[in-house]
């Protein structure tokens, strides 16, 4: 019995360490051109014949044309406020489908789905318009607005989630006199770990991947650009033979904050629903 | 029958609140009957002042809205514009001076953005006329109206719903239901490269569109039906093997007794971390035909000539998927994780009790838990993979492009050509007629599959 | 209950505040007072930003006059036209954009007619130039450079400069060495070369592409494209995989100045440049044709300054700017005696682009339905794919190019 458990672990970990290989090999493969010395956009070997870092050091300091140091920030303010609001909607929206019963819930419900259907590029000018009849075009506001807005779409997963936590808890709790409120607060949120991390992490990854909105948005505002899109400048047929490796390195540092905020969150991420019911 | 059931049923719904309204009206006391032309009356004057002020306010609001310009846009709506951009000569100048014309798409929208505002007012209208009717009925039965302090114990107990609900309705509307209408309306239109604002106008032309769309050339309407199909399977792949393999990952990871749990996560959200952009051109680099994927298995001796992994037809449709397999798992990986730690460990202790093999265990307990709390995941992202145009756009850029195909490549989706065809035509209102296609098809199946899952059916009896 | 009122009245104010403001629509656009500060906004490529500062700073010296107020925004030349149309009102009053997209944006009302001054940008830029700016006859925009076209880079030491005259005499020599010739003819730009050599024509008639690439000549040069793409010694690609081969795997290739600095880099001693080659039909030797793109400035219908706007595009794109701009960042100016400076024809890249121009064609004529066909019949080649005969392959290519999808 032991045996053929400790057989199928390793197989087991065989099966992770290739996946992990093939998984790995594009990131090391952009790992390693970022350190690469020779210029140019494309070798036809893999690893570098000479390493530098100074595309690395150039991204931060040679900023007069790609001005990375001050998108980078831009970005990650966006991305912290977008992951809040995001983070917030989502959960209260599917708290109150899941565990609130009122007269228009059906068919809200419906709504909002069939609403994240249509193709979305051509809502991207109208949007615009909106903000700009706010007075919030070329901001970062502007742009947190845009990347939450659309949050409650989003419900559906959580909102499963929720399902899932054994109702008998929160009607304990609301028999010895707690509000709605409260019961959110107390005990479906400490609950639902996984499902915040994952929510987390999703919104907060959406702002460093899009260069569409914001190019429509910032327009020619170049200081308040984000990573992506100046990145993308880096690509042009003008640059790309110039700045390929910078564009890498540049590629990487977006990697490292998303990577921290995983690992220093997946302590949250074991013990599920079980573990903080038998606690509460 | 039943939408025929529930169609009547609504309708006398409607017939019963408006029949109200106008007998209340006439029963009303003189606060009630003033209330339906001052908004927030019936509360001011009983002495619910933060609720009163709060509609009269609106109300204000609303005339100084439609006065200042909400009016303006609704009476634009009809013809979107009258004024055509023109020109005079100035000869002290030396120029065509140009005298500014109105912009059809602004006063589509704003007009579109007005309508929605007074639906707003029409709710909070009706809203303070049955605050205003209770009120009185209340004082009638000699009970105590509801005070401020307990409207606000209530937004956070019988009412938490609406208090929770508020913002993201209100993100929702402003964010995605005006630019949809806006969307949905541009198909009506003649909105086209030759009626581009500022310089032209552009206006109603009714359905011709759609009867452009399926009385179009015979090329046009083949491209459209094998992009379909295309598009279908690509999304179905996309969606399931995403998800089996996924949570297949998922499951193996959590398995006990595997160590490094955290590490093995890692690994594969690292993938995430990198933006979508950077890892799929470098995927496009390293799967070209030179591409170092190639020249890799060319020097190892696995292959004579390169493998065309993105050029031909059939292959880069396979490569799509696959790459897009790179891209996908991670994240239901992480998805899956979430909920498999919410299968109570009894079941499986139990199940194993009775002899249960771990392959019974995954088909009896694991997926069918799964499925009921995932299904809502699944069709979105059925949809999701139906509109997906990043990896598609910038992976192949739809290619390899055909002859026989208009405009577009063997990889290309119904959305990627969609966007093709504005990009090079500028053709919105047939680019937004194609999109409400879709939109329908896509809706009225998700809809179906949607309250027909068990997630939905029976979302009360769980757990 | 709070918290609700005041989110509602603020997203209510918004909304009315909103609302408010767009809609002074309808003014006509008066004469400026003297005293106000004009206020202009200039769009330009990021790469352009410097230069482009030095040059508002001497205009502004050079009018003192008037108070301004001048910004600069990085818009690329290829994405003005998409940016501008999003919101013409936030557009900048003058715009750099690829002479292209001047049917659009004519089409869309977007410019300004250039006529102050216009006799003197006439006759001081290149005839290829000012038509390329044109529509109708009409002068619409001052041409900046005559940079966008191609030309073959190639390795002095596999080919000798007669040997790069004909393509045929390349393929050979390529062959022997075991190198290969690169060009992308999976692309519309590159492979209409070929076809405009020999007489192709690509013209607008009611909105519509009209070409004749597939008369008889067109399938002649079907066939000259279907020899060149099944020679051994074709290489096809992007620009990555002609800079990291050149000098290695690839002994010349098609390309545009772009590439020049990493080229010559590849090359070293062996860098050399020359117009295309001539390639060979049924019907005897032809030269290759080419597309040329000129950079334009415009200036927006919608500026409250369209005469200051215009001194400014027209100071911004004078002899003496051009020939700063080709300093800065050696660009082929559409000046004619910028062109013809010393420095100009010592470039080898830009000098190989000059000499190809006589043979080049306005890409000012090439609708967006152009491309993918183009591009198709391009790919169908590449993959040795045979199965159709070419003068079908012709017929569905120009049938595409040449039909709307709607009729309205």
């Amino acid at each position: 019995m032991k045996n053929k458990e400790r057989m199928s672990n390793l197989l087991i970990y065989t099966i992770l360490s290739v996946l992990s290989v093939i998984w790995i090999f594009p990131i090391a493969w952009l790992v390693m051109q970022s350190f690469r010395k020779e210029g140019g956009a494309f070798t036809s070997y893999i690893i570098p014949k000479q390493w530098t870092l100074d595309n690395y050091i150039k991204l931060f300091t040679d900023t007069r044309l790609f001005n990375f140091p001050r998108w980078f920030m831009n970005t990650l303010f966006v991305a912290v406020c977008t992951c809040i609001i995001t983070t917030i909607i989502v959960l209260l929206t599917s708290y109150a489908f899941s565990r609130l019963r009122f007269k228009m819930r059906k068919p809200l419900m419906n709504i909002i789905l069939v609403l994240g259907m249509f193709p979305g590029f051509m809502a991207m000018i109208a949007i615009y318009h909106i903000l700009k009849a706010f007075g919030l075009v070329q901001s970062l506001t502007s742009l947190i607005l845009v990347y939450s807005g659309g949050a409650a779409m989003g419900y559906y997963i959580a909102k499963g989630f929720f399902d899932t936590i054994p109702k008998a808890i929160d009607e304990a709790a609301l028999i010895d006199g707690a509000t709605k409120n409260q019961v959110f607060w107390k005990i479906t949120l400490p609950m639902s770990k996984p499902i915040i991390v994952y929510t987390v992490l999703t919104s907060f990854i959406a702002p460093w991947l899009d260069f569409i909105f914001v190019s429509v948005i910032m327009k020619d505002n170049y200081s308040s650009y984000t990573v992506a899109l100046g990145l993308f400048q880096m690509i042009s047929r003008e640059n790309i033979t110039q700045y390929f490796t910078q564009f890498c390195a540049g590629a990487v540092i977006i990697a490292i904050p998303i990577t921290i905020l995983f690992i220093t969150m997946q302590k949250y991420y074991v013990g599920g629903v079980t573990a903080g019911g038998a606690k509460g | 029958m039943e939408v025929k059931s529930t169609f009547n049923k609504i309708f006398s719904l409607f017939v019963y609140e408006i029949k109200n309204f106008f007998i209340n009206f006439i029963k009303g006391d003189l606060i009630t009957k003033t209330s339906y032309f001052v908004m927030g009356f019936g509360s001011l004057a009983r002495k619910q002042y933060v609720k009163g002020l709060f509609f009269l306010l609106i109300q204000v609001l609303y005339i100084i809205f439609m006065v200042s310009s909400g009016g303006y846009y609704l009476s634009m709506l009809k013809t979107l514009g009258i004024n055509t951009q023109g020109e005079v000569w100035d000869e002290k100048a030396q120029i065509f001076r140009v005298q500014q014309g109105d912009n059809s798409m602004l006063l589509l929208l704003f007009g579109v953005s007005a309508i929605l505002v007074t639906i707003v007012l029409i709710g909070f209208y009706f809203w303070q006329v049955k605050i205003a009717i209770r009120n009185e009925r209340l004082i009638k039965e000699g009970k105590k109206l509801p005070t401020f302090k307990q409207d606000y114990r209530d937004m956070f107990d019988k009412n938490f719903h609406i208090t929770i609900l508020l913002v993201p309705v209100v993100l929702t509307v402003l964010f995605t239901v005006v630019p949809l209408i806006f969307m949905i309306l541009i198909a009506f239109t003649n909105f086209d490269k030759n009626h581009q604002p500022p310089g032209n106008l552009f206006t109603w032309v009714g359905l011709s569109n759609f009867q452009n769309i399926f009385g179009g050339n015979a090329l046009w309407s083949s491209t459209f039906a094998r992009l379909f199909v295309w598009t279908i399977i690509w999304a179905v792949f996309a969606t399931f093997l995403n998800y089996f393999l996924g949570m297949l990952l998922a499951i193996i990871i959590n398995k006990k007794g595997i160590k490094l749990k955290k590490m093995w996560r890692t690994i594969f959200v690292t993938t995430i971390a990198v933006p979508q952009f950077v890892s799929l051109m470098l995927m496009a680099k390293l799967l070209h035909d030179q591409g170092a994927l190639n020249v890799l298995l060319k020097n190892l001796g696995l292959v004579s000539d390169f493998i065309p992994f993105l050029s031909d037809p059939f292959l880069a449709k396979v490569t799509i998927i696959i790459v897009n397999l790179w891209v996908g798992i991670p994240y239901t990986m992480l998805i899956t994780s979430g909920v498999l730690l919410n299968i109570p460990e009894d079941i499986y202790e139990a199940s194993k009790l009775d002899g249960a093999s771990p392959r019974q265990q995954f088909f009896y307990i694991t997926l069918p838990y799964m499925l009921h709390v995932t299904t809502p995941y699944l069709i979105t992202q059925f949809v999701g993979n139906i509109n997906n145009f990043n990896v598609i756009y910038l992976l192949t850029g739809g290619g390899p492009l055909s002859l026989n195909l208009y405009q577009a490549g063997e990889t290309d989706l119904l959305v990627t050509w969609l966007y093709k065809l504005t990009v090079n035509e500028q053709n919105y209102s047939l680019a937004s007629t194609i999109g409400i296609i879709i939109f329908i098809v896509v809706s009225v199946v998700s809809l179906i599959v949607y309250n027909n899952t068990s997630a939905v059916k029976q979302e009360d009896d769980f757990s | 209950m709070k918290k609700l009122l005041s989110t509602l009245i603020a997203s209510l104010m918004l909304l009315s505040v909103s609302a408010c403001s767009p809609s002074s629509n309808n003014s006509t656009t008066t004469e400026t007072k003297t005293g106000d500060t004009v206020s202009l906004t200039v769009w330009g490529s990021q790469e352009e930003q410097a230069v482009l500062q030095g040059m508002v700073d001497e205009f502004i010296q050079a009018h003192p006059e008037t108070k301004w107020d001048i910004k600069l925004g990085v818009v690329s030349e290829a994405d003005a036209k998409t940016r501008y149309l999003e919101d013409p009102a936030a557009a900048a009053d003058v715009f750099a954009f690829a002479n292209d997209q001047i049917n659009d944006l004519v089409g869309a009302g977007a410019l300004y007619k250039v006529t102050r001054n216009a006799e003197e940008i006439k006759s001081r830029n290149s005839e290829g130039s000012i038509e390329g700016a044109s529509y109708d006859g009409q002068l619409y925009g001052y041409p900046m450079t005559a940079d966008n076209g191609y030309f073959l880079y190639y390795d002095s030491s596999v080919f000798t400069e007669e040997d790069v005259k004909s393509l045929d005499a390349m393929l050979a020599k390529a062959a022997a060495a075991n190198k290969k010739v690169f060009m992308d003819v999976s692309n519309g730009w590159y492979i209409a070369s070929f076809f405009l050599g020999n007489g192709g024509t690509l013209t607008i008639e009611d909105g519509v592409q009209v070409t004749n690439f597939n008369n008889e000549k067109g399938l002649e040069t079907a066939e000259a494209i279907k020899a060149f793409t099944a020679d051994p010694a074709f290489l096809t690609g992007d620009d990555s995989i002609l800079v990291a081969g050149m000098g290695d795997t690839i002994a010349a290739g098609v390309s545009g100045t772009w590439n020049a600095a990493a080229i010559k880099e590849a090359l070293g001693d062996n860098y050399a440049a020359t117009k295309l080659p001539e390639f060979t039909t049924k019907s005897g030797l032809v030269q290759m044709g080419s597309f040329v793109g000129y950079k334009v400035l415009g200036v927006n219908s919608q500026t409250k300054y369209p005469e200051q706007a215009m001194d400014l595009a027209d100071f911004l794109t004078n002899e003496d700017n051009q020939k700063k701009r080709f300093e800065a960042r050696q660009l082929l100016p559409s000046n004619i005696n910028a062109a013809s400076m010393p420095e100009v024809s010592e470039d080898v890249a830009i000098a190989a682009l000059q000499a190809q121009n006589p043979f080049g064609t306005s890409q000012k004529n090439v609708l967006g339905t152009y491309w993918a066909p183009a591009e198709a019949f391009g790919a169908t080649m590449e993959a040795k794919d045979y199965s159709t005969d070419l003068k079908t392959l012709l017929d569905t290519m120009v049938e595409q190019i040449s039909t709307k999808p709607s009729s309205n």
